[in-house]
């Protein structure tokens, strides 16, 4: 499509969602705003500056999650995960006794830590953290040795052993065999091509961010419980969620430094 | 499939897992230069990303619920690579975006989406979706078939004859055709007979004189001495389960218009009927006949009213999950967690499993199964024992006086109700007082007080809570007769029926009353499927009267859709009156509905053989055991659309031997997209599209404010196979079996001038462009696309062929001005009203109902019951549960069996969906840690379910085959003791679960869609009535929750 954006915005669509978009930080209008829209406005705003500015992390409020699991199965959907593979499983338990009883659900997505366990244990270097703050895993360079999924004290790190969903049915359908575009490349599971023999994890769905699309989790989230944005920029919906006297991290104690943050 | 050898290719031909020639379909355009262009961005740090290109993005309707989210498709060499939210529908943003949001703004933007939503993609390519026409070739059930050519089929059911002489024991059976069964062909002469059949009901005609009118034409009825039954064309039934506008309209069309069978039926009692049907009796308006000068009540919505979450500072949840089910969750979620962390909103849910809705509530209250009723009663009668209750609103006896008080909705509350031998009866009418006509009276100061309820002038209000005598006539006003109904029972009697803590109950109540109109009491099928749902809704509706929140911002609320039908002003195509020979079905049918069993010919003194249902129709439970009893009358063609109520119903394996019965049921067509747990007794199946194939119009739900029209539209090309009809190539589908039979029998309303001279019907889209051409001007119409979104349009549906998409066509039928608009609509996936135009300033919504509702219903109270001879009470009363159908206590021991919806499984459909079942392979029975431990029961042990009426705790399939009902049990807290749940969707013996046969080839099933429990066989079946689960009666429900069970443990 050769479309620019500025010949499509013609006059006569001088959309309230193009104003949306741009309104001023200060603006004191008591409307409503999907806290979607917001964030995807932040994110085109850090996409202005270099990346080595930009600072990623991920807020998940549990007060709000639901536990629907529609992030997990986003997540598989938009990274055609493999059975077994689920970058953002949510946990679920029980707490309480009849009638007193209470239900918590937990998305548990890479931590994307500033001190990754995961990084230092790779024999190839196949993983490292980047200046934006995501861990990455590049999958031409790795070996399946599978030392990363050990270290990681989250279990945010899983292995893709080449099954498919379908492979027992009459046939093994062309949707499990799509291209699909982890961290902006070109990938199809067939063969022993990489990603298969690989690790795998979530990495803030690089190329849907960098293309200016919130992360898969983050959209498809039906309690809004998920926040997304750049850190070092102080205005962000992220930056104002984890100055709350209620947040906290996971394994803290790991000294891992976790950029996903958890309010209760 | 690069290695395909012939065996494998013969092995699967007649299901998707074996179609490569419809899978190798390319797109028209090769993607490889974006793809270098990409490549070229990405060294430049750019990633790459085909998916957020535009012109790979369409937008359409989920139906992996019912729902019904608008979705953004992202498609890949026509493959749909992911399924997002819609931005533009406000199922998926709070609020969702500008309605005139340039496309290409909305690129990156993306809705909210549940987790069957985005699963959706494995429904689409289910490797055991059928592609070309199944016929049986072993006994119904036995899941032998053989693919046989379109016309082939086409030929058969039309012209019937000795179709099955292939199957044993069916050498010598005939089957009819649907050419002998259009009997009545007279578009005149059965709007006629049809006039003298309501006659006979009436008492204005006899049998007799009829007969002799319609001398000449008695052998097109089913029976000449009972003209009521209806013409032979009432022998062919169609029925359906998901359903939604368009293809609805397609099959009344057919069916109906064209057709002329009465015997069209949905399956609403198998959801939430009595919900359903208690709101239309509490809708029901009178409607005085200017010449005769009275009234009657009529127009009554089958509908209902849900919370408005929106904006409500305090919700009760009743037997309702909006994070689960509910007409939720993507679209009512948002709105009630973003209110609970800043403290807007409070949630109480009364269920007795503990829901993920529950796990964000205030109060849960695990209340009995079937006491919901007792419960609503018990705070209504402590609001106005405290005075808690909104004394303006219910005061206003007409809308005069509601207008006075900016009050969209008013109720009877104050209509006098005369009291005979005690009981609540009719409406106390001005003549019988002589001081006026068919009026209606309250009690003022100054004495009764006749009044119109429909005057704009004269402001009448009346007296709360009246009971006096009137001249003779002992009367009450509606409001005294709830608050009698509510204080039979004092609140610890209330809550010890409930089984709940009786300061609940007044912490609900209070909480209730200190919202103003911003309070609701939202209640979905735990209340209403059971044997007493009917008066348990109107309970919990009269709660909400007594607030008077209908119509507010935070209350009450109502869907509000874009018609497509045309007929509105300013909408191009009148569409149900563009037939040329529209015929009037009549009489009687097979589910006895809306009709009044003691003035049919049929009339035989009570009991009536099976039960009737005046006020409530579509009974699915209902269908195929009257069909199984030929009562009224014998039916020879059954087409079963999109339902498998052997799976849905409770007790749906009574339907087994009835669909195996080919005398009872000569013919039974079903239009499926696998061969599913009911389809797999069918005599032929026809494939069909999937939701992301087809057209549909999927309307709105009752926590929708804004007023919509979500259009599905095809967005991949489909799997199925193509076949001509009309001349034309189309996919096999619902429409394509229909077009071809109207083709093949003649049958006006169809082909060359199917709309009227110059307006063919050739194809569906035929009749759905219009369709959108309607949405599109109804109202203010939407915008022309300019060039761009057109060339966009045509961009994003270069994948499909002209079998499913066909722009030339489409432009030459409405236009260029027309074909403009139509690009708008469908580029957006629907219409939808901007959110600050369905919410406007101040406190009403803009969308209003804006009517009397009934508190007291007096159509209801004159209404006989056909097993029994008495009366239905017409006002709000707890009635225990359960009861046979005639009004009998039913007392079995056991645990209390009852259901749930998780969010990852939509009853019948997402089995096929393994990234969900990736989530929970298995469904399991929730049971209470005492409960478990009394059983000597330990986590994940596997218990067989048995019942009263199913001893064996077995499915019983036919054929000698039988599936035990088992399933492993999960320990819980959140559950009531002596409650037992399992959620649905699991254990099924069909849809790939099972090897099947085609053309004598075995293929091999799929056991991941075996595993679970599905235990609707345990539920109880009616001990009269006996081949048919529990019923409620006025309100027609399939009872779910009323069953008692008993757990064994077994082991595997």
């Amino acid at each position: 499509m050769e479309i620019s954006r500025r010949e499509f915005v013609s006059k006569a669509f001088k959309s309230s969602l193009y104003q949306i978009t741009n309104f001023p930080e200060e603006d004191l209008s008591l409307r409503k705003e999907d806290p979607l829209i917001r964030m995807q406005r932040e994110l085109e705003r850090a996409l202005e500056k270099p990346r080595e500015q930009r600072k990623w992390v991920m807020v998940i409020d549990l007060r709000k999650c639901v536990g629907c699991k529609a992030c997990t199965i986003a997540c598989v959907a938009e990274n055609s995960l493999p059975p077994g593979v689920a970058y953002r499983p949510v946990i679920e338990e029980e707490i309480g006794t009849y009638p007193n009883v209470t239900r918590r659900f937990i998305p548990r997505p890479c931590m994307q830590c500033d001190n990754p366990p995961c990084v230092p244990v790779c024999p190839v270097k196949a993983t490292w953290k980047r200046e934006d703050g995501i861990v990455v895993i590049d999958y031409d360079t790795c070996i399946g040795c599978r030392y990363c999924i050990v270290a990681c004290p989250y279990n945010a790190r899983y292995f893709d052993f080449g099954e498919h969903y379908t492979e027992k049915t009459p046939k093994l359908m062309n949707y499990e065999k799509r291209k699909f575009f982890e961290y902006g490349e070109e990938w199809e599971r067939k063969g022993e091509e990489s990603p298969i023999g690989n690790a795998r994890k979530c990495h803030f769905c690089i190329h849907r961010i960098e293309n200016g699309e919130l992360p898969a989790c983050v959209t498809t989230c039906i309690g809004r419980a998920t926040y997304f944005g750049d850190v070092k920029d102080p205005n962000t919906l992220v930056s104002q969620l984890i100055s709350k006297p209620n947040v906290v991290r996971l394994k803290e104690e790991f000294g891992t430094e976790p950029k996903v943050y958890y309010l209760l | 499939m690069g290695k395909l050898v012939r065996r494998d290719f013969i092995k699967t031909f007649a299901l998707l897992g074996g179609t490569t020639v419809f899978l190798t379909l390319l797109p028209r355009l090769s993607n490889i230069e974006r793809i270098v262009a990409y490549k070229e961005a990405l060294k430049e740090g750019k990633p790459l990303n085909p998916l957020l290109e535009p012109g790979n993005i369409l937008y359409s309707v989920c139906q992996q619920c019912n729902t019904q989210c608008g979705i953004k498709v992202k498609l890949l060499d026509g493959i749909v690579a992911k399924i997002e939210g819609n931005p533009y529908s406000p199922w998926t943003l709070h609020p969702h975006i500008d309605y005139y949001t340039p496309l290409i703004e909305a690129t990156k933007i993306d809705g909210a989406l549940c987790p069957k939503g985005q699963a959706g993609i494995q429904t689409q390519y289910d490797p055991y979706r059928v592609v070309k026409v199944l016929k049986r070739a072993g006994k119904r059930g036995e899941n032998k078939w053989i693919s046989i050519s379109f016309e082939q089929a086409i030929d058969e059911i039309v012209n019937g004859g000795y179709l099955f002489k292939h199957v044993a024991e069916e050498e010598n059976r005939y089957v009819p055709g649907l050419k002998e069964l259009w009997a009545l062909r007279d578009p005149k002469l059965s709007s006629e007979m049809s006039n003298d059949v309501k006659n006979i009901w009436e008492g204005k005609m006899n049998v007799n004189e009829f007969k002799s009118k319609w001398k000449d034409h008695l052998h097109v009825l089913i029976d000449p001495d009972h003209p009521d039954l209806g013409p032979k064309n009432n022998q062919v039934v169609v029925m359906w389960g998901r359903l939604k506008g368009g293809r609805s309209d397609f099959i009344h069309r057919f069916f109906g218009d064209s057709f002329g069978t009465i015997n069209r039926h949905g399956h609403t009692t198998v959801c939430q009927g009595s919900l359903y049907f208690a709101c239309k009796a509490m809708s029901e308006q009178y409607i005085v006949d200017p010449k005769t000068k009275v009234g009657k009540w009529e127009k009554g919505e089958k509908f209902y009213w849900q919370a408005d979450q929106e904006n409500s500072e305090f919700i009760i949840f009743v037997g309702a999950s909006p994070f689960e089910g509910n007409y939720g969750p993507t679209n009512r979620t948002f709105g009630i967690t973003d209110g609970l962390v800043s403290g807007k909103v409070k949630i109480a849910v009364i269920d007795p499993r503990f829901s993920k809705t529950a796990s964000k509530a205030w109060k849960w209250i695990p209340i009995k199964p079937g006491t919901e009723g007792a419960f609503a009663l018990a705070m209504i009668r402590w609001i106005i024992e405290n005075r808690k209750y909104d004394e303006r609103y219910l005061s206003n006896a007409n809308k005069a006086a509601a207008k006075e008080d900016g009050e969209p909705t008013w109720t009877n509350a104050t209509w006098l109700v005369k009291i005979v031998d005690g009981k609540p009866e009719k409406f106390l009418r001005a003549s019988e007082l002589g001081i006026g006509g068919d009026q209606f009276v309250v009690l003022t100061k100054e004495g009764p007080k006749a009044f119109e309820p429909y005057d704009e002038d004269e402001v009448v209000e009346g007296e709360l809570f009246v009971d006096t005598e009137i001249k003779g006539y002992r009367v009450k006003s509606a409001l005294r007769i709830l608050y009698e109904s509510s204080s039979s029972k004092s609140l610890k009697e209330w809550a010890e029926i409930c089984e709940v803590n009786p300061r609940d109950i007044v912490e609900l109540a209070d909480e209730f009353t200190k919202h103003g109109k911003k309070a609701a009491a939202d209640i979905h099928r735990g209340v209403s499927q059971h044997t007493n749902g009917f008066y348990n809704v109107t309970c919990w509706m009269n709660l909400n009267l007594l607030i008077g929140n209908f119509d507010w911002k935070g209350g009450m609320i109502k869907a509000s859709t874009y018609s497509i039908m045309g007929g509105k002003k300013g909408q191009p195509f009148d569409l149900s009156k563009m037939h040329p020979a529209k015929m009037t079905p009549f009489g009687i049918s097979i589910i006895r509905h809306e009709v009044k069993y003691e003035e049919t010919t049929i009339f035989d003194g009570y009991p009536a053989k099976r039960q009737w249902y005046p006020l409530s129709s579509d009974v699915y439970q209902e269908i195929l055991p009257s069909i199984g009893d030929e009562y009224p009358y014998p039916i020879k063609v059954l087409f079963l659309y999109m339902g498998t109520p052997v799976y849905s119903l409770p007790a749906g394996h009574t339907n087994i031997p009835i669909l195996m019965d080919t005398n009872r049921l000569p013919l039974f067509i079903a239009i499926d997209i696998t061969i599913g747990t009911t389809s797999l007794y069918a005599d032929y199946i026809f494939p069909d599209l999937s939701y992301l194939e087809r057209w549909e119009f999927a309307g709105s739900h009752p926590n929708i404010a804004p007023k919509v029209q979500p259009i599905r539209q095809p967005v991949v090309e489909p799997m199925v196979e193509k076949v001509k009809v009309f001349g034309k190539e189309m996919p096999l589908s619902l429409e394509a079996l229909l077009l071809k039979l109207a083709e093949k029998l003649g049958l006006p309303g169809f082909g060359k001038d199917g709309f009227g001279k110059g307006q063919d019907f050739l194809s569906m889209d035929d009749y759905y462009i219009r369709m959108v051409a309607n949405v599109a001007m109804e109202d203010e119409p939407v915008p022309n696309a300019n060039d761009e979104e057109v060339k966009l349009f045509l961009e994003s549906r270069k994948h499909l062929s002209p079998a499913i998409f066909d722009p030339e066509r489409w432009r030459s039928i409405l236009g260029d001005d027309l074909w403009r608009k139509v690009v708008f609509v469908l580029n957006r996936g629907g219409r939808f009203e901007d959110y600050y135009k369905a919410y406007p300033e101040g406190e009403l919504v803009k969308n209003k109902y804006g009517r009397l509702i009934n508190m007291y219903q007096e159509k209801t109270s004159t209404t006989k019951d056909a097993i029994t001879g008495v009366k239905y009470p017409g006002f709000a009363l707890y009635i225990s549960s359960p009861r046979d159908v005639s009004g009998k206590e039913i007392k079995d021991d056991g645990y209390n069996l009852i259901t749930y919806r998780t969010i990852t499984m939509t009853k019948s459909r997402t089995i096929t969906n393994y990234w969900l079942l990736s989530l929970e392979p298995e469904n399991y029975l929730l049971i209470n840690k005492k409960d478990a431990e009394a059983l000597g029961l330990k986590q994940g042990d596997a218990v067989k379910i048995t019942s009263a009426t199913n001893p064996e705790g077995i499915w019983d399939l036919g054929n000698g085959v039988k599936k035990p009902m088992i399933g492993k049990v999960k320990i819980v807290e959140g559950i009531k003791p002596g409650v037992i749940a399992f959620s649905l969707g699991y254990g099924h013996w069909a849809t790939g679960a099972k090897d099947t046969i085609i053309d004598g080839v075995q293929i091999k099933g799929d056991e991941r869609r075996e595993k679970g429990i599905h235990a609707n066989a345990a539920m109880r079946i009616d001990p009269i009535i006996k081949n048919t689960c529990l019923t409620d009666i006025p309100g027609g429900s399939a009872v779910f929750y009323d069953t008692k069970v008993k757990i064994l443990k077994v082991t595997t």
